[in-house]
């Protein structure tokens, strides 16, 4: 079974990203959660999962340098930021850093299947 | 002159981040004329700043009702559930968080949002802050004022 891995240092937003997942078809995946960047750089690379969806502004590290770190440790994990900013610097930063998309809050189950198709 | 989002895009920024996650079963509703202080009982309101390009503060100030009510909607909690501040102050913060991502995505960058600040309470202002704009609706007859501040 595929794992998705999502990052959020809100409790309420981590719930909606999840329960958006199931209505845009993603339910039978493995859900793991965590609150903030270092968090999911530690199970980004102790759980392996299949797809990384991260909130870039969260407390103890934030997600641009989550995902660089883990670009830098020679991790290919598909990386896409859910974020409630999608100003142009910001979407050119998350790509050139590796990530293969940007989802600017708020958004829907349509949004997800547009961005998440192929990926898993 | 200061620059400032125009309340046309806050209130459909808004409007978009209401829909999105609270449905539209219960519609939000602008309320022009609600040009008088927010009643400051009971209410809860939740700040983040934005700084670069472009300097502000997007606050959001609603009453306790419409705060549990909507924390309820986006945990998919029933009515009979308890709820406690962390909850209300996480569901409130991501509110002003998602409205303020998307003003500073239409303001000259870059520049840098801050994590949100929530508190029981109407929210506060540096006072070399001053109100460049100002949505306030109602929802299911509870109210709420996006506020949006800047330099002077």
């Amino acid at each position: 079974m595929s794992k998705i891995l999502v990052a959020d240092d809100s409790k309420v937003m981590r719930q909606i990203v999840v329960r958006t997942l199931r209505q845009a078809g993603y339910g039978g995946h493995d859900i793991v959660e965590a609150e903030n960047g270092r968090d999911c750089l530690e199970k980004a690379l102790a759980e392996k999962p299949d797809l990384i969806l991260s909130d870039w502004n969260m407390p103890e590290m934030n997600g641009i340098d989550c995902l660089a770190a883990l670009r830098g440790s020679g991790s290919t994990i598909p990386f896409g930021f859910v974020t409630s900013e999608g100003s142009e610097d910001m979407r050119a930063r998350a790509k050139s850093t590796g990530a293969v998309f940007l989802i600017a809050k708020p958004f829907t189950a349509e949004t997800f299947q547009e961005h998440l198709a192929g990926l898993i | 002159m200061t620059l400032a989002p125009e309340l046309t895009d806050v209130h459909a920024i808004v409007e978009q981040v209401w829909s999105s996650f609270l449905g539209d079963e219960e519609p939000l509703l602008p309320a022009y004329d609600a040009d008088t202080a927010f009643p400051a009982e009971n209410a809860w309101s939740s700040a983040v700043s934005i700084h670069g390009g472009w300097t502000g503060t997007v606050t959001i100030e609603l009453s306790k009702n419409l705060a549990f009510s909507l924390t309820r909607l986006m945990m998919a909690m029933d009515e009979s559930e308890p709820l406690d501040d962390a909850e209300v102050a996480d569901a409130v913060g991501e509110l002003v968080n998602m409205v303020g991502g998307n003003i500073k995505s239409l303001m000259p960058g870059p520049s840098a949002l801050t994590l949100p600040v929530v508190a029981a309470g109407r929210a506060a202002h540096s006072s070399d802050l001053r109100e460049v704009s100002r949505f306030d609706a109602r929802w299911s007859g509870e109210p709420v004022r996006v506020s949006v501040h800047s330099p002077s």
